[in-house]
């Protein structure tokens, strides 16, 4: 389980133990294609559930509190921060992960590496996912439809200015108005 | 052995010791650059650790996870300083799932052992005393996940006992305040050691001889890391060698620590492994804090026989911050002409975990001012430790930006042409720094100027910049333009090792050296260097950084990567290429089988050449084997062996070549820099940025339109690394500057906004437009003429908000981060 989060420092502790949860659920969940049938506790985040149990590891928890998108997931079709999903939530979903993206060979990622949109790398993932979901809907973002659809995006890094350039370049690939170059680009 | 060839390999020898000798000495200008560069230098070298990043596989410590591993949690304090008088585990150890608890009174606990740092400082891994509220304390709780852990620290029965406490800095000075550590300084909160004092020259005689006297104050809030992985790590016991993942900086230092640990644990019994950090600017791997983890971890992984992976939440690890909180009085004189008779600051800074640079010494470092006192006491507390995070010169750099605008207004001048008048170094003027540019073999450039010329150019500063209070654009702000500048550094005393090896088979060529990754792109251009020296393309190179195999390397550290791995990777592939070049003219192979004749048979060294990982005769190219052929018959059968050293009958053909049982395929070499803390090193390569704002006078809002940043780094190897450095510092830059600040409750001494809903990072648009400009002086110690980069600009630009906002409002605020209330209050609106 990702961390709660002690915002109440501790200062009346409980005498008795706290029941453990122990209504398992069932969820069913197709994630980047393929199904998987999963016994989970009623409070697992996705993040969780992806991340720890499938682990599908690119599915990144920053914030924790839907604050960072660093855990962001495409969820039929939109993008959520599966760190406010309950994975219970989710039976008979389809999610698509950074993995599945990467699988498919999606332009945002040679893009992404050609524009050395990550520094540390721990927040990518989420921008990536976000990027994806952005081209879906819109084939031809301008810089400001870019902008705010990445705004909820956090790099601690800094990488921003990076991104706005990949998924420009990414769109124009996916539009065909650009040739992917694969590996290498030299200028 | 031949005559010719005797001497061929002594002169060759003496000329490899000379060049490493020289090499050594980094108080000097590189003597041996390249000629011709292919991969340093050039745009569009793929990253090297691009696609791992960009698709999610990219494995960092948090991402760990074992068979069995259990998940520790530290009981946190509520309160900003209290002594536990007891605690009842028994509720906490009933709830199923839950393994171990760790407690601060358990005999095992019962040590004082070293936890990273520098220094082998030993001090107790868990306390029952907490001197901040979240400080780690009492006990430890491993469990089956990391949710049963949390529950059962909600079950622990702890009986405090409340402390009085004090969290300003000014009022911990006053007499008879609390203190805030008795245990550490049982006199006040301010201990004789941790005052730093520098300087030269008589302020006095300075301020005699001024026309102008400026006294002022700032003060700068709290601001943090936040690292995007949580603090964590992992520790395992493989029978008798420890397994141990770090979330660190600094792997070899925590190795050293953890080898005293238990009664000493042989180095070589260690495996560590160092994977992609989530970034933590340097901040959270300084500190003993972080492996007081780790010392529990390893603890209860050996009750359990168990890995153990402890984590912060992310709350916690708001607990530590950057040292740049404090208050600082600054008294300036001048001359009506810009020129700065002399400086005098005192700066009572908050728990400095690391006072290691005073808050005057860029005014030493970088002006000609003749006069320079500064002052650190650095007040202890009851909040969480600050240490260097991009990093311990924000003081200085706040300070020179600070006392640069301040003089400019005060005199009614261009803030740049204060900065020109001013530049120079150790007291002394610009003509004297250009002498010794000289003097050590550099280019004899004016860095400041270029900078400048550069930055007003790419800003447009000439037709911009206007008095202060002067300019309402349409929508009704106020626009302001500023500017600072510094020097550019890569400071640390740092060592580093490397090992360089041609792999079997294919020829490609393998890096290695145990080191962290921030983000910096570092290990790419570690590649650049190593093909260029090699003759390879850089594709063929890759860094192996993750994994301890005895070798290491300087941490992502004090903007030290490149100054000091640089050169150990440069002199290693050096070598290297020698080797691989005497055994091409030898017999390359003895094998279990059969042996090889010399590739390039009667042909010296010297006439050849490599390209391409390619091995060719230099008067005729046409004679040439790849490396890959070269190294080939080495792959079923064994090494290839090197024709160097002491002559050794070897193979089944008992061969009388002299011959070491070596292969030529692998070298090693190290760099040790001796760092300008310790005033070796002048600096010649300078920094300026510009800022344009546009400031809200009714509601106190701060919009940072645009922002130049101008670095000399001497020589660029990878644009893309250097350029994300300064577009990404100036991010952090402007957050620190702006929006980002931890904040106490004074009534509870509880920290308010540990999390990142209420501590404000920068966003995507929180920044108009950056341009990013870097200029090549080759002024720098490191490799090619190189200086580092990576703190620079987050650490020059906060304060740089300042001055901005004055030459929007006319007003000077005094208060960092310029936030709207703090607008308002100058202003006389709040
Ligand atoms: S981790 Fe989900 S939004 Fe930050
Ligand atoms: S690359 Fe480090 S947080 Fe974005």
């Amino acid at each position: 389980m990702p961390h709660i989060g002690d915002k109440q420092p501790v200062s009346q502790p409980v005498s008795e133990p706290v029941p453990r949860p122990v209504s398992l659920g069932t969820v069913t969940l197709t994630v980047n294609g393929e199904v998987h049938e999963l016994i989970v506790e009623p409070q697992w985040t996705l993040q969780y559930v992806l991340h720890d149990k499938l682990g599908l590891i690119g599915t990144k928890e920053f914030c924790g509190e839907g604050a960072c998108g660093a855990c962001t997931v495409i969820l039929e079709g939109r993008p959520v921060l599966s760190c406010l999903m309950l994975a219970i939530e989710c039976d008979g979903k389809n999610i698509e992960t950074i993995e599945g993206i990467a699988r498919a060979n999606h332009p945002l990622i040679e893009a992404y590496i050609k524009h050395s949109c990550m520094q540390c790398g721990f927040c990518t993932p989420g921008f990536v996912v976000t990027a994806k979901a952005l081209l879906d809907r819109n084939p031809d973002p301008s810089i400001e439809e870019i902008k705010e659809a990445m705004v909820g995006n956090l790099c601690r890094c800094g990488t921003y200015p990076a991104h706005i350039r990949a998924i420009e370049e990414a769109a124009a690939i996916l539009r065909g108005v650009l040739v992917a170059q694969g590996g290498e680009g030299r200028d | 052995m031949t005559d010719e060839k005797q001497r061929s390999d002594e002169r060759l020898w003496a000329e490899e010791k000379q060049r490493m000798l020289e090499s050594f000495d980094n108080k000097v200008a590189d003597r041996y650059p390249l000629k011709e560069f292919h991969n340093i230098g050039r745009r569009g070298v793929r990253r090297t650790d691009g696609y791992e990043k960009a698709t999610g596989a990219a494995r960092y410590t948090l991402d760990v996870q074992l068979p069995g591993m259990l998940y520790g949690r530290f009981l946190t304090s509520p309160y900003p300083h209290a002594r536990i008088v007891s605690l009842d585990t028994s509720a906490a150890e009933a709830l199923p799932g839950v393994r171990t608890i760790i407690r601060w009174d358990d005999p095992e606990m019962d040590v004082e052992v070293p936890l990273a740092g520098h220094e082998l400082n030993s001090i107790r891994p868990l306390s029952n005393i907490a001197h901040w509220q979240g400080e780690e304390v009492g006990a430890f709780v491993c469990a089956d996940s990391e949710e049963i852990a949390e529950q059962a620290l909600k079950l622990l029965k702890v009986e405090w006992e409340q402390r009085p406490f004090v969290l300003d800095v000014e009022k911990a000075l006053e007499p008879g305040a609390p203190l805030s550590n008795p245990e550490y300084n049982p006199d006040g909160n301010l201990a004789p050691n941790d005052i730093y004092v520098e300087g030269h020259g008589d302020p006095e005689k300075g301020f005699a001889e001024a026309d102008k006297i400026l006294e002022f104050k700032f003060t700068f809030g709290q601001n943090t890391w936040v690292g995007p992985e949580r603090p964590c790590g992992v520790w395992r016991w493989n029978g008798e060698y420890a397994e141990v993942w770090v979330k660190q900086q600094r792997p070899h230092i925590a190795k050293r620590a953890i080898s005293q640990w238990f009664g000493g644990i042989p180095m070589n019994k260690i495996d560590l492994h160092c994977l992609y950090q989530g970034a933590s600017f340097g901040g959270w791997s300084q500190m003993g804090w972080n492996l007081g983890g780790m010392y529990c971890a390893a603890v209860a992984a050996k009750r359990t026989g168990r890995p153990v992976k402890w984590l912060f939440s992310r709350r916690e690890d708001f607990y530590g911050g950057e040292m740049d909180a404090g208050v600082f009085y600054l008294k300036v004189g001048c001359k009506l002409d810009g020129t700065i008779t002399a400086v005098e600051e005192r700066g009572v800074v908050v728990n400095q975990a690391m006072p290691v640079f005073g808050i005057a010494k860029h005014f030493i470092d970088n002006t000609r001012v003749p006069h320079v006192r500064g002052r650190t006491e650095a007040v202890w507390v009851n909040r969480g430790p600050n240490v260097p995070t991009r990093c311990e010169q924000n003081l200085n750099c706040y300070s020179l930006c600070w006392v640069t605008n301040r003089v400019a207004d005060a005199l009614g001048l261009d803030p740049i042409e204060v900065a020109l008048k001013n530049d120079g170094a150790e007291g002394h003027d610009i003509e004297w720094l250009n002498a010794r540019k000289a003097e050590l073999g550099f280019p004899v450039r004016d860095s400041l100027r270029e900078c400048i010329a550069a930055g007003k150019a790419a800003i447009g500063w000439d037709q911009k910049w206007h008095p202060p209070g002067t300019k309402r654009l349409p929508n009704g702000r106020m626009h302001g333009m500023a500017f600072t500048w510094t020097h550019e550094w890569d400071d640390s005393a740092g060592s580093s090792e490397v090992g360089i090896y041609i792999e079997r088979n294919d020829g490609t060529c393998t890096i290695l050296g145990c080191r962290a990754d921030g983000g910096q792109n570092a290990e790419t251009t570690y590649c650049q260097i190593a093909a260029d020296e090699l003759g390879y393309p850089v594709e063929m190179v890759r860094f192996k950084h993750m994994d301890d195999a005895g070798f290491f390397t300087m941490t992502p550290d004090t903007s030290t990567n490149l100054s000091v791995n640089g050169w150990a990777v440069r002199h290693a592939a050096r070598l290297l290429k020698q080797r691989i070049l005497e055994a091409a003219v030898a017999p390359r192979g003895v094998t279990q089988l059969t042996s090889f004749p010399p590739a390039f048979p009667g042909k010296r060294p010297e006439e050849l050449d490599i390209k391409d990982a390619v091995i060719f005769e230099k008067a005729n190219p046409e004679n040439r084997m790849s490396v890959a052929d070269f190294v080939g018959p080495s792959g079923a059968q064994g090494p290839i062996v090197s024709p160097i050293g002491e002559p050794i009958l070897a193979g089944r053909e008992g061969l009388g070549y002299p011959m070491r049982l070596t292969p030529p395929t692998f070298d090693f070499a190290w760099h040790v820099q001796r760092g300008t803390y310790l005033g070796l090193r002048l600096r010649f390569c300078r920094q300026a940025h510009f800022m344009e704002v546009e400031v809200d006078p009714e509601t106190g809002e701060v919009e940072v339109t645009r922002v130049v940043t101008v670095n000399d780094v001497g020589k660029v190897i990878n644009w893309e690394g250097c350029e994300g450095q300064a577009y990404g510092g100036a991010y952090m830059g402007v957050g620190r500057g702006r929006t980002e600040e931890v904040v106490w409750d004074p009534r509870t001494g509880i920290m308010l906004n540990g999390n990142l809903l209420n501590y404000k990072i920068p966003t995507l648009m929180d920044i108009g437009e950056i341009q990013t400009v870097l200029l090549e002086t080759g002024m720098g110690y490191g490799p090619y003429g190189a200086v580092g980069i990576g703190e620079d600009v987050a650490t020059v630009l906060p304060a740089l908000i300042g001055p901005a906002v004055h030459n929007a409002l006319g007003v000077w605020i005094d208060r960092y981060p310029v936030t709207p209330d703090v607008v308002l209050a100058a202003l006389g609106k709040a």
